[in-house]
């Protein structure tokens, strides 16, 4: 029961967020500084491989920013 | 000829300046249209520069080592390509060679104890003889290793190797629509892992708002050396079988949002769930008497289905010559294991913008699975489910980094690249160090892992 209740504020929580989202944001030629390099989600995926590949072989949590998949087969 | 030259390399210096000013009014158009966008349609870092022209290419050798244990060598190439009217693709290679020692889940003694590697069928140090698939008798010598009193078992024969590949298709359907498309194959001698994925990613609000899905399925098929072994039977039986098999799905839902001029935030919301062989084939557990002596042993035995649900958010801002990005992550399964993770990256760019350091700090603690025991006594062995991976317990980690990047800018080659230096340190603390019976005290039964990572990566 507490799953659900958990499961249904974080849809409603969701639901809040997207709605103010519509109010937020900028304009196309304010975009100067969110289109740098290190701006970028997943701006060095090598890094990224390197230590999710890592964490996910030493510790019982992978994935978040995406799927986990691959790896060895020991976790 | 002097001046020809002169005016040659001029000319070069000014098509490389072109060709660089065109990649970035490229790559800030490509912004101008559309936000940075879900990850789904992230092709890769390397795409971003290569935006309607060749294909990028970002590579890096890494260097792991842990202190008196593993060491592994891991090269990666990563290409990319995006061409230009929102098609992306980018494939990655890595490959990993990894040797060492690795612990094989029993607890140290006062007195010497004897294992088997793997591959072994008994506990003697006597040759085995067989009839090879030749007709011809071998005489084999059992690959067993004795552990001295007072160390942690581990198994000093650890050698694998890893080849994954993958590939990421990113496809605009409408002009606010893209669907993306990917898969992943890794190999090892005893393991293969293949996943597909699919996704569809819709922007709203002026492209300042993404929403995206994304559904994937993984199968894997284990091969461990020496058999599977029968989960939870007398290590000292070797009673092992054939292949086992897990698969899994996943479901990730992502919102990316930009909340102002400097300001880029993303959460995902993530749930999967794996069924099959769940266990690590080579890990066993020590049964201890009353007095603390190791009486013998068990093949770890793990749930066969296992769900996890994970929050993911992640910020990302700048100002001049500074950008960071903080990354907060939540996880929670089945097996009873809790954990939390905050990561910050904070990059300083020199008065050029052609160099940067980036230190890097993660801090991460879990809760340990319903089931992990570091031993069993003669009662505990009854119990349904158990393992004494120390992946499983409670414990906290740290890592500390530094990274170096420096653009390089080639006249003759009329390209540009740029060259990166990472190393990190990370260490694992164990909590909730349980108490240990008569002859186990003073030994240390909770050793931890200290950990460095070497980085160096090229980007042209």
């Amino acid at each position: 029961m507490r799953i659900k209740w958990a499961n249904a504020i974080l849809l409603a929580v969701g639901m809040a967020l997207t709605a103010g989202c519509s109010s937020l944001g900028v304009k196309p030629w304010q975009r100067n500084v969110l289109a740098r390099d290190d701006m970028r989600l997943n701006a060095e995926p090598l890094t990224a491989a390197v230590d999710d590949h890592m964490y996910f072989s030493k510790e019982a949590s992978s994935g978040g920013r995406g799927f986990a998949g691959g790896g060895c087969g020991c976790n | 000829m002097q001046l020809k030259n002169t005016r040659g390399g001029s000319a070069d210096a000014s098509l490389l300046k072109s060709k660089i000013a065109r990649r970035r009014l490229i790559a800030a158009s490509c912004a101008l249209l559309g936000t940075t966008a879900a990850r789904s349609q992230d092709a890769g870092g390397a795409a971003a520069d290569s935006a309607g022209s060749a294909w990028g290419v970002d590579s890096a050798l890494a260097y792991y080592h842990e202190s008196g244990r593993i060491t592994a060598i891991e090269p990666i190439v990563n290409v990319a390509k995006d061409y230009g009217d929102g098609k992306t693709f980018s494939a990655q290679f890595i490959f990993d060679s990894l040797s060492g020692s690795t612990p094989n889940g029993a607890l140290p003694s006062t007195k010497a104890q004897t294992f088997a590697s793997p591959s072994g069928k008994s506990l003697s140090a006597a040759p085995t003889t067989y009839t090879s698939s030749s007709g011809q008798l071998v005489s084999q010598s059992a690959p067993i290793y004795t552990i001295e009193p007072g160390q942690l078992p581990m198994d000093p024969h650890y050698h694998d190797q890893r080849l994954a590949l993958s590939g990421d298709w990113g496809l605009p359907l409408t002009r606010l629509l893209t669907a993306s498309a990917g898969g992943k194959l890794s190999y090892e001698s005893d393991f293969l892992s293949v996943s597909a994925n699919a996704g569809i990613a819709r922007d709203f609000n002026e492209k300042n708002t993404t929403l995206s899905f994304q559904l994937n399925d993984e199968f894997d098929s284990l091969r461990p050396i020496g058999g599977a072994p029968v989960a939870g039977s007398d290590y000292a039986l070797f009673q092992k079988g054939g292949g086992k098999s897990k698969d899994g799905v996943g479901a990730m839902l992502g919102l990316t949002q930009v909340l102002s001029r400097r300001w880029l935030t993303e959460l995902n919301l993530s749930v999967d769930r794996f069924k099959g062989y769940l266990n690590d084939p080579y890990k066993i557990i020590s049964i201890i008497d009353g007095a603390g002596n190791t009486t013998g042993y068990l093949y770890e035995k793990r749930p066969d289905t296992r769900t996890r649900k994970s929050l993911y958010w992640e910020n990302r801002t700048a100002w001049g010559r500074v950008s960071a990005a903080l990354s907060l992550r939540y996880m929670t399964d089945t097996w009873r294991v809790r954990s939390d993770t905050a990561q910050i990256h904070v990059r300083w760019w020199n008065f050029d913008r052609d160099r940067y350091l980036e230190p890097t700090v993660r801090w991460y603690r879990q809760s340990a699975a319903d089931f992990y025991t570091p031993w069993l006594d003669s009662a505990g062995a009854r119990i349904s489910y158990a393992s004494s991976d120390a992946r499983l317990g409670a414990f906290q980690a740290v890592t500390y980094g530094l990274k170096y990047g420096a653009k390089l800018d080639d006249a003759d080659l009329q390209s540009s690249s740029q060259f990166s230096l990472r190393l990190e340190y990370y260490q694992q603390t164990p909590d909730h160090r349980q108490s240990a019976p008569g002859a186990l005290q003073g030994l240390d039964l909770y050793p931890g892992l200290k950990a460095i990572l070497l980085q160096v990566g090229w980007k042209f």
